[in-house]
């Protein structure tokens, strides 16, 4: 009897003993993953800590692509992220996530991530002329197109030479075009060149058609000036002095086709 | 007696039957993504033009690791073309981009997102030296073998990176400088 109920209280005890290192060993499982300490130590550090110790990142196989990127990551130079974000005004609030790939994993050097403030002072400094010169190039279509049309009355009529005025006129109109040509043409002349690419688009035929109106600006005021003598001393207009009309023409049609060109396409919807 | 011995067993043998995994959670293979192809292009819209900037030039990458994707898709500011060289040279002065020369996005997805066809993403795109963000923005994705086709449209607009608006006859442009993106993904 006594040993039935000594068994009996043996077994009872292994039973609870038993659910016991089972609900133990179900809870430590994560631990004892990564451990390779004794067992009853790292069961009793897991009692105290509040927080689970991350698994061991995985070693990646040599010359793996894991590894190559990584090896890329770490000798990326400073410079292809730092100088981007130094020049670049640092993210603001939005640091870098951990783990996530920078310029320099995509292959961009410092020299395509660094900027140049002095470079962009210069292309400022650039976009300022070529706006006073596109300014001034729309207000010097008022004089051009003004002396194109005074020249209607500039020819002496019926053979009256003594009527200056309309050819004063023209003359005035003519000298203030040329002047306010040659002030906007400073200005693109003189903006600071920043590419050394061809030239592309509209902007490419406002540049051919320069080799027009550039010496048609010189040649229409010299023509014009042995027209005016001509007839002042009594003569009609002859020889090559007779194609100042048709120069100032060809300068006044390639002017006005020159300030459509950089500005083609042009699609009005207003 | 021999049942109980038998369960007596059982129950010590239970815990060899336990799960193993140091850490529980769905296991998601590393990946990394490399852009394969890309179209980035602008729209500036103005009453007398209308303008779209074209950049095959982007360079991505997307690294993937517990389940999260951080993606980077990076262009310099100088391979948009419009078609009209000196239009280029003025955009890039207007966006400051000799100061700074690239335009970033970044984006964080979860990884089980990746075979979605409607990708919801918030993005910080990093431009003309100010970070903006947008949320909620919707990619549509076809996935053709193992590659992964996306387009979409960022809704930038020039006070999100403090441009100031140029203007053409004394008119400014639209605030509105959508951003469409066309691009093609490969795991790597």
């Amino acid at each position: 009897m006594k040993t039935h109920e000594w068994m009996r209280a043996r077994w009872a005890g292994f039973f609870i003993g038993g659910i016991s290192l089972a609900l133990l060993c179900g809870a430590a499982r994560p631990a004892t993953a990564q451990q390779d300490g004794a067992p009853g130590v790292t069961l009793a550090a897991l009692a105290d800590s509040p927080t689970l110790p991350d698994a061991p990142l995985p070693v990646a196989p040599a010359d793996s692509a894991l590894e190559r990127a990584a090896a890329q990551s770490s000798n990326a130079s400073p410079s292809a992220q730092s100088p981007a974000q130094g020049s670049q005004p640092p993210t603001q609030g939005e640091p870098t996530p951990p783990g996530a790939p920078s310029l320099g994993d995509l292959g961009l050097t410092p020299a395509d991530t660094e900027g140049s403030a002095a470079r962009q002072a210069i292309m400022d400094r650039r976009t300022h002329m070529l706006k006073l010169h596109q300014r001034l190039g729309l207000i010097t279509v008022i004089p051009v197109a003004a002396a194109c049309i005074s020249a209607v009355g500039a020819p002496p009529e019926h053979g009256n030479y003594g009527n200056t005025t309309s050819r004063d006129i023209h003359v005035a109109l003519g000298a203030t075009a040329v002047a306010m040509y040659a002030w906007t043409a400073s200005y693109a002349i003189r903006a600071p060149k920043v590419s050394n690419e061809h030239a592309r688009g509209g902007v490419k035929w406002h540049k051919y058609l320069i080799y027009i109106h550039a010496p048609g600006m010189v040649l229409t005021p010299i023509l014009g000036a042995m027209a005016f003598n001509q007839i002042n001393s009594g003569q009609k207009v002859h020889g090559i002095a007779s194609a100042h009309a048709g120069v100032a023409a060809a300068t006044a049609i390639s002017y006005g086709a020159a300030i459509i060109a950089v500005s083609w396409p042009i699609h009005l919807k207003f | 007696m021999k049942h109980s011995s038998v369960l007596a067993v059982l129950l010590f043998a239970l815990p060899a039957f336990a799960p193993i995994h140091a850490q529980a959670g769905p296991s998601q293979p590393d990946q990394t993504w490399l852009l394969d192809q890309s179209t980035l292009s602008y729209h500036m819209s103005h009453p007398m033009h209308e303008v779209d900037g074209v950049s095959h030039a982007a360079r991505g990458k997307g690294v993937c690791h517990a389940g999260q994707c951080d993606f980077l898709v990076a262009a310099a500011v100088k391979s948009f073309d419009s078609g009209d060289s000196n239009r280029d040279l003025h955009m890039i002065q207007t966006s400051r981009g000799a100061q700074f020369p690239i335009v970033s996005v970044r984006l964080r997805l979860p990884q089980a997102a990746l075979a979605s066809p409607t990708l919801d993403c918030d993005i910080d795109v990093q431009f003309a030296g100010n970070t903006a963000h947008y949320s909620h923005v919707l990619f549509h994705q076809a996935i053709e073998g193992s590659a992964h086709h996306i387009t979409g449209t960022v809704p930038a607009t020039l006070t999100d990176f403090k441009i100031e608006a140029p203007t053409f006859l004394t008119i400014p442009i639209k605030n509105d400088i959508p951003v469409r993106v066309d691009m093609v993904w490969k795991p790597s």
